[in-house]
């Protein structure tokens, strides 16, 4: 990256933006070009794409780029009445760095449909949650979905249930994988249809970057090609390049100051060195990922908002989603190679819309995938039956590494008033911020999905002619990496955070806009939707900025 | 005290792109065997002791002697390809009893490692678990493989084989090679079998 402009901490910039993430990338791009003076505060480091390795341990079993690795505990409990113990499991994940998970995500990029927006009004209530609709459509959404395909780069081509476009993929599909095929074999036989996978990878070189080489890290890794449209290989640069914004990297935010006429004034963080600073701001953007954004919502309390800031809904921090996942894996004859190239290049989306006569609510999308490392295909993924030691480990290591894969389904998760990121005051992070705390018990009926969409990718398995097919088992979520729901968009200030142009209802001159900002969580695969919120937002808070409206 | 957090692991070696490549550079056939045979002196000369094994940062040389057999019985030689042995996992074992996310299992497969060779003395082996015949070996981890000290060594022992070979397990790429990964920093379509039939 080119030198940047800094900011002086005196200075009252525009915007200061809290994240460099998917959202957090965006904005500052959008609002420096537009004229406005931006300060993005990162907490984790700038890495550059050659600082980037295909280190198993490292990346996957070590989490180095992970807050897990920063923050390595984590509070849960599996819903509100049981008690507080050590996550087990890795709990919130999300990447520290500039360009955050947008850096080590797979890169699958699925639009949210129209009936995504209006589900509540179609189906009606659901006992247990919060169900609602969204505060705006897809034909609101779609200019800047299209606006994610070719400002970041998206490789894909159309499907038979895909929702409308204006404007065609910018970049054709990536190969297709051994998986592609074989889900494409399932699918037909079951009268099926498996589309081509769109991802956020350059399957041509696209906007003076290199094309996608087919290393095969992708998902937890980053891109030493740039090949991934991370918002460090993108907008990034380009928000960089305008003159009028900094990325000030390793400034972890704590708080988001208020006066007394309740507006916010700037951001207060720690550098690396946990030293305090504050930068004053004209408005403050929120893009921190929806642990962290509803964590720094908490902190931000104060008299005037005693329960967190623009909170006086209680929603901040509440109806967590993850997507729900379910699995299942075979063994082929021949080589299938997955450690090559892109994760996923089939999805089967006949089943993304709730059908009443299954008696639940869900949907969801099957890719086909295994991305395993030779580590995590050998301690997480072999059939029951294989002995975990001896010559008979030792042949499976050998034959079913190159002829594995996994027909995997992306399902809604509902969204759950008592499923909460709280702040936990027993454990604090390295700074002394208190550590997140997550509550969440799947609801009925994500449980219900979970197991009919297992029976379909089995039954896709079956059909796509593999010779070893077991299921992964169907399991509660304790965690993830979707972090969607916690600063709920809406018209409603009672049971929403913020309005349809992601401003607080409760503070004027702040705003949020991340994977918190969802209603309802998708059928998976949620960055695409947090792009285009993004340069949605932008456009929006740059035409309120312009009319001295915030 | 504070530190940076992750920019730079305390606790892996220092890793650049240029060291990626060379290290993941393909293998040619057959070297995993020249490889192990000129690390054999050095585990040959391992005396029953609690010193430092001669080259390791943490095992002590019964330890080194007990690992290497635990990890020859988990992925054996033989077979047509090379195992844990050829791999060196006992050098990674080494270095992960340094690094802080197995700092939980290394008394663990510490006190794991002694018993068996208490258990091996009981049967008359006086040097060990090592010293057993490798039938004897097997027997006595069939009774234990279900507890936790076991599925910390197995864990570690797969690590070594299909870890990075700067950790010093996996050397020459042998772990990858057993599994079928043809180790290179990309690649092009084709990948598999199903999708070159598609292309023709």
């Amino acid at each position: 990256m080119m030198p940047q402009r800094t900011f002086r901490e005196t200075e009252t910039v525009d915007f200061v933006v809290v994240g460099s993430g998917a959202a957090g990338g965006v904005l500052a791009k959008e609002l420096s070009t537009a004229g406005f003076d931006v300060v993005v505060l990162e907490q984790g480091p700038l890495q550059r794409p050659n600082e980037f390795t295909h280190d198993e341990l490292a990346t996957e079993r070590e989490g180095a780029m992970l807050n897990v690795a920063f923050e390595p505990y984590q509070s849960f409990r599996a819903g509100d009445e049981e008690p507080w113990s050590r996550n087990p499991a890795r709990g919130l994940v999300y990447r520290r760095g500039v360009g955050g998970s947008s850096v080590h995500f797979a890169a699958n990029y699925w639009r949210l449909r129209p009936i995504d927006f209006r589900e509540r009004s179609v189906l009606g209530s659901i006992a247990g949650t919060s169900f609602a609709d969204w505060p705006i459509t897809y034909e609101e959404l779609e200019p800047y979905y299209t606006k994610v395909d070719w400002e970041i780069g998206v490789s894909g081509a159309p499907g038979p249930f895909d929702a409308r476009r204006s404007r065609p993929y910018p970049l054709p599909p990536m190969p297709n994988k051994s998986s592609g095929v074989l889900l494409e074999r399932g699918a037909r036989a079951l009268g099926l249809h498996a589309q081509v996978a769109p991802v956020a990878i350059l399957s041509q070189p696209y906007d003076g970057r290199s094309a996608c080489m087919a290393c095969g890290h992708c998902s937890y890794y980053g891109c030493e090609f740039n090949a991934k449209s991370s918002t460090l290989a993108t907008v990034i640069p380009k928000a960089v390049a305008t003159g009028r914004c900094e990325i000030r990297a390793e400034s972890t935010a704590f708080r988001v100051e208020t006066n007394s006429a309740g507006r916010a004034t700037g951001v207060s963080y720690y550098d690396r060195d946990g030293r305090e600073h504050r930068q004053g701001a004209r408005a403050v953007i929120l893009a921190a990922n929806g642990a962290e954004t509803a964590r720094l919502l908490l902190l931000s309390e104060s008299s005037r908002f005693p329960e967190g800031l623009a909170n006086s809904s209680g929603a901040v921090g509440r109806n967590i989603m993850f997507n729900g996942h379910s699995s299942t894996f075979g063994v082929f004859e021949h080589p299938l190679n997955e450690y090559k190239g892109a994760v996923a290049s089939r999805v089967v989306q006949d089943f993304y819309d709730t059908d009443p006569k299954r008696g639940f609510y869900g949907g969801g999308g099957i890719d086909a995938r295994f991305n395993y490392g030779p580590i995590g295909f050998a301690l997480d993924t072999l059939p029951p039956d294989v002995p975990k030691w001896g010559l008979e480990y030792k042949r499976a290591l050998r034959r079913y590494f190159s002829r594995s894969v996994r027909f995997m389904a992306h399902i809604t998760s509902l969204p759950v008033p008592t499923n909460t990121v709280t702040l936990d005051p027993d454990h604090r992070d390295r700074w002394g911020r208190p550590g997140l705390r997550l509550t969440y018990l799947d609801h009925p009926d994500d449980m219900k999905a979970k197991r009919w969409f297992r029976d379909r990718t089995h039954a896709l398995m079956e059909a796509a002619g593999a010779a070893k097919v077991w299921d992964q088992p169907v399991t509660r979520i304790d965690g993830g990496v979707h972090l969607l729901g916690t600063a709920r968009m809406g018209n409603d200030p009672k049971t929403s955070v913020v309005d349809r142009y992601h401003r607080a209802h409760d503070v004027p001159n702040l705003f949020v806009c991340d994977g918190s900002s969802f209603v309802t969580s998708g059928r998976g695969q949620p960055t695409m939707t947090i792009q285009a919120l993004a340069f949605r937002a932008a456009e929006h808070i740059a035409r309120f900025a312009r009319s001295h409206a915030v | 005290m504070r530190s940076r957090g992750m920019s730079t692991p305390h606790d892996r070696p220092d890793y650049t792109r240029r060291r990626f490549l060379t290290a993941s550079g393909r293998v040619a056939t057959g070297s995993w065997f020249t490889l192990a045979l000129a690390w054999l002196p050095t585990l040959e000369a391992c005396d029953a002791d609690e010193t430092k094994a001669s080259g390791f940062q943490h095992l002590t040389r019964a330890e080194v002697r007990t690992m290497r057999a635990l990890a020859a019985q988990i992925i054996p030689s033989g077979d047509g390809a090379p195992g844990a042995d050829e791999a060196r996992v006992v050098n990674f074992v080494d270095r992960a009893f340094g690094m802080t996310l197995y700092a939980a299992s290394v008394p663990l497969v510490r006190e794991g490692l002694a018993d068996l060779d208490r258990r091996a003395r009981a049967a008359g082996a006086r040097a060990g678990f090592s010293a057993l015949a490798a039938h004897e070996q097997t027997a006595i981890l069939r009774t234990l493989d279900h507890e936790p000290f076991f599925a910390a060594a197995r864990a570690l022992v797969t690590i070594g084989m299909l870890v990075d070979p700067a950790y010093g397990g996996n050397a020459g790429g042998v772990g990858w090679t057993l599994i079928g990964v043809d180790h290179q920093p990309s690649y092009r379509a084709p990948f598999g079998w199903y999708d070159a039939q598609e292309v023709g």
